[in-house]
C-alpha cells in the first residue's frame, strides 16, 4: 500500500512536469521556425520591472515571438544559473530586465560565443551585450533634484532614502551627491539604504522612527527617495504623523506615485520614466537582429518628463 | 506454504526498506529520466551535466555546513549572512590589491570566529539557536552593508580573483571540483572520525551524550564554527563566479540549502541530517531548476513544484515509516 502510494507520487510528479513542459510546447501552435525570448530578472515583484516585462511580453506576442520569464526573486546566483540554462537551451535572444549586467560578465560572454543576443532593457550596458535601453537616470534624478531644490529654497534638511545596489538607483543618488555638493545650504540629516523587496514598508517604518526622532518644524524640510516606492512610504508615514511641513519627491512615475501627488499628499513630484517605451524599444532593436541587421545603438533612451500636481491628472 | 508467505512478507519488507532509505534517490533519478525525455536535445547532454555540476555546486558547500549544525539539532539561520559578508570582505581586499591567497583564506577565518561565536553563545547561555544565529544574520547584514556602502563590489577586480569560480579543469568546473572534495571530506569527517560520532550522539540525545563524558559545548560550538566558514567559503566562491559581490548574494542561498539538508534527511539514512543526503537533496533541488527552465516552466510554477517535491519527499518518508 505505502509502496503503491510511493510509486503514485512519483507518477504524479513525472506527469505535472510532462504536463507543464506539454502546455508550452503547444504554445507553439506548430511554427517550427517561431523565435524565443527569454525574458530575465531578479525583480519581477518591482512595480516597474513587472510593466516592463509585461511590456515586453506584449510586443513579443506582436511580433509572434515565444516569451519565457524567469525571475529568481533578488538572487543572483540564482540568475547566472539560470541563464546558463537559457544559453543551454538556445534561446533566440535573451533580455536582462532591471539587472546589472556586471554580475552576469561570464554568462553573456557565454551568450556571445553561442550567438545568442542579449539585450538590457533598463539595465546596463556592458561588453559583449547588444544593446540596453533605458531611462537617462541622471538626467531624471538631475530634472527632480532641481525641482525640490528650488522648493526647499536653496536650504534646509534632507533625507535621503536609496538603495545603491541597484545601478540605475546608483546613478541617481550620485547625481543627487554632485548637486548636494553645489548647494551647501541643504544638509543631509541622514540617507538610509530601502530594504528590497518590501520598500514601501520598509521605508514608511524608517521615516516613522526618522519623524519620532525629529519633532521639532523645519528638522526636516524634505525627503528625496532614489525611486517612487520609498516615496510613498515615507509620505504615507509623514501623512499619518500629521506633519505639514515635510515635502517627498519619487522617481519613476508609478501610477501610486500619481495619484498621491493628484490628491496633495506629502508626495509633490516624480519623474515618469517610459517603461513601456524601454520595452518598445528593446523590442525594436530584437526585430532589427532577428532581420540581420545592425541595432540603431548600444545605449538607447526612452525620455522621461516631471510630474507634479499641476500636470499629474493629465 | 507458511514457510513462502513469510518470504513473500520478507521480501516486501525488503522493498519496503529499500523505499525507505533510496526513495529520494530513486525519485531523483525519476525526475532526471523524465527531464531526459522531454528535452533530450538540452537536458540531455554532457555540456548541461557539467552545467548542473556547477550551479548546484555553491548550495552543496553552504548546505553541507547546514548538515553539521543540523545534525546537532541546532539551526544557523545566519549562513545567508555569512555568505554574502564572506564574499564582500574577499572582493573588496582584492580589489585593494593583496594576494589572492589571501582573500580567499581571510573570510574564512574571520567566519570561524563568528561561527564559533554563535556556537558560544547557544551553549554558554543556552539560548535558542533559531534566536541567537537570526539576530547574528542581522549584524552581519549591518556589517555587509556598512562595508560596501549598499552597493556591489565589481570595479577593479583582478582577472585572478575571478579563476577559482570561472576555470576548468580537465573540461570539469573547479566549483564542482571543490564541492565534490568537500563532500568526500565532510562525509568521511561526519562517518569516520570520533569528531563525526560525536555531532551524531549529541543531535540523538544531548543528556545521554553529556553523561557519557562528550564536551557538548566544545562539539557543538564547532559545528557552528565549521557551518559558518562553509557558509563564507560559498560567499567568497559565489564572487568568484560571478565577478562582483552584492551585499545580499547569499541570502537566496538559505531556504534552498534547508531543503535540501530536509530532502537528504529522507534519503540514506532515515529522519538523520547526513552528508550525502543533502548532496541528492541539492542535487534535485538544482536539477529541478534547471531541468524547468530549459522546459521553460514559468518561474511560478518551478517555485510551486519545488515546493512540493519536497513536502511530498518528507510525507512518503513519513508514511513509508508507518507515522502518521
Amino acid at each position: 500500500m505505502k509502496k503503491a502510494l510511493m510509486v503514485l507520487m512519483a507518477f504524479a510528479i513525472v506527469s505535472v512536469l510532462a504536463a507543464c513542459a506539454d502546455g508550452q510546447n503547444g504554445g507553439q501552435g506548430g511554427g517550427a521556425k517561431q523565435k524565443t525570448v527569454a525574458i530575465l530578472t531578479p525583480y519581477l515583484a518591482s512595480v516597474t520591472t513587472n510593466e516592463m516585462v509585461e511590456s515586453l511580453k506584449k510586443q513579443a506576442a506582436a511580433h509572434h515571438w515565444k516569451t519565457n520569464v524567469v525571475d529568481t526573486k533578488g538572487d543572483f546566483g540564482q540568475l547566472a544559473s539560470r541563464m546558463e540554462d537559457l544559453i543551454s537551451s538556445k534561446v533566440d535572444a535573451i533580455v536582462l530586465v532591471s539587472t546589472d549586467p556586471n554580475q552576469l560578465k561570464g554568462q553573456i560572454q557565454k551568450a556571445a560565443q553561442e550567438n545568442i543576443p542579449v539585450f538590457g532593457c533598463d539595465s546596463g550596458y556592458i561588453e559583449g551585450m547588444t544593446m540596453n535601453a533605458t531611462s537617462d537616470n541622471a538626467a531624471m534624478s538631475k530634472m527632480i533634484t532641481e525641482y525640490l531644490f528650488q522648493t526647499m529654497g536653496g536650504k534646509g534638511n534632507l533625507v535621503v532614502l536609496t538603495y545603491r545596489p541597484h545601478p540605475g538607483v546608483l546613478k541617481r543618488t550620485q547625481q543627487l551627491d554632485t548637486m548636494l555638493k553645489q548647494n551647501p545650504d541643504i544638509q543631509v540629516v541622514t540617507e538610509l539604504q530601502v530594504q528590497v523587496p518590501g520598500p514601501i514598508e520598509n521605508a514608511r517604518k524608517q521615516m516613522e522612527s526618522l519623524l519620532l526622532a525629529n519633532q521639532s518644524e523645519g528638522s526636516i524640510t524634505a525627503v528625496w527617495a532614489g525611486w517612487d516606492e520609498p516615496a510613498i512610504g515615507a509620505a504615507q508615514a509623514i501623512e499619518a504623523a500629521g506633519r505639514k511641513d515635510i515635502v517627498v519627491v519619487g522617481i519613476d512615475g508609478t501610477s501610486q506615485a500619481i495619484d498621491m501627488i493628484q490628491k496633495g499628499s506629502p508626495l509633490i513630484a516624480t519623474v515618469k520614466q517610459n517603461f513601456s517605451g524601454m520595452a518598445e524599444i528593446v523590442a525594436q532593436q530584437i526585430d532589427r537582429v532577428f532581420q540581420g541587421q545592425p541595432v540603431e545603438g548600444t545605449e538607447l533612451y526612452a525620455p522621461a518628463s516631471l510630474v507634479t500636481k499641476e500636470n499629474a491628472g493629465q | 506454504m507458511q514457510q513462502e508467505g513469510r518470504v513473500t512478507r520478507a521480501g516486501a519488507l525488503n522493498a519496503g526498506k529499500l523505499m525507505r532509505t533510496y526513495g529520494t534517490v530513486l525519485a531523483g533519478i525519476l525526475i532526471v529520466i523524465a527531464f531526459g525525455l522531454l528535452s533530450p536535445e538540452s537536458f540531455a547532454t554532457w555540456e548541461n551535466v557539467i552545467n548542473i555540476s556547477r550551479q548546484i555546486s555553491l548550495l552543496v558547500i553552504i548546505a553541507l555546513g547546514a548538515t553539521l549544525v543540523t545534525a546537532v539539532g541546532e539551526f544557523d539561520l545566519s549562513v545567508g549572512a555569512m555568505a554574502s559578508l564572506g564574499g564582500v570582505i574577499a572582493a573588496q581586499m582584492a580589489v585593494s590589491g593583496m594576494p589572492i591567497w589571501l582573500c580567499m583564506t581571510a573570510p574564512l577565518l574571520i567566519a570561524f570566529v563568528i561561527g564559533y561565536l554563535n556556537g558560544w553563545i547557544v551553549t554558554r547561555f543556552r539560548v535558542l539557536s533559531f534566536i541567537t544565529t537570526m539576530a547574528m544574520g542581522t549584524v552581519l547584514g549591518g556589517l555587509t552593508f556598512w562595508l560596501t556602502g549598499g552597493s556591489t563590489v565589481f570595479e577593479h577586480i583582478p582577472d585572478a580573483f575571478r579563476r577559482l569560480g570561472q576555470s576548468d579543469w580537465l573540461g570539469i568546473p573547479l566549483l564542482s571540483v571543490i564541492m565534490i572534495v568537500l563532500t568526500v571530506l565532510f562525509w568521511f569527517v561526519m562517518s569516520h572520525t570520533p569528531f563525526g560520532r560525536r555531532l551524531y550522539a549529541i543531535g540523538g540525545n544531548e543528556t545521554a551524550s553529556r553523561m557519557a563524558g562528550v564536551n557538548v559545548s566544545w562539539n557543538k560550538n564547532m559545528a557552528f564554527a565549521l557551518c559558518a566558514v562553509l557558509a563564507a567559503l560559498t560567499g567568497v566562491l559565489m564572487a568568484s563566479r560571478l565577478g562582483s559581490a552584492h551585499p545580499t548574494s547569499g541570502g537566496g542561498l538559505f531556504l534552498p540549502a534547508y531543503a535540501a539538508v530536509f530532502l537528504g534527511m529522507t534519503a540514506f539514512k532515515e529522519g538523520v541530517p547526513n552528508i550525502w543526503g543533502t548532496f541528492v537533496g541539492a542535487a534535485i533541488i538544482g536539477i529541478l531548476a534547471n531541468g524547468l527552465t530549459i522546459l521553460e516552466v514559468p518561474t511560478f510554477a518551478q517555485d510551486i513544484i519545488t515546493g512540493c517535491i519536497v513536502v511530498a519527499a518528507v510525507i512518503l518518508q513519513r508514511l513509508g515509516r508507518g507515522e502518521r
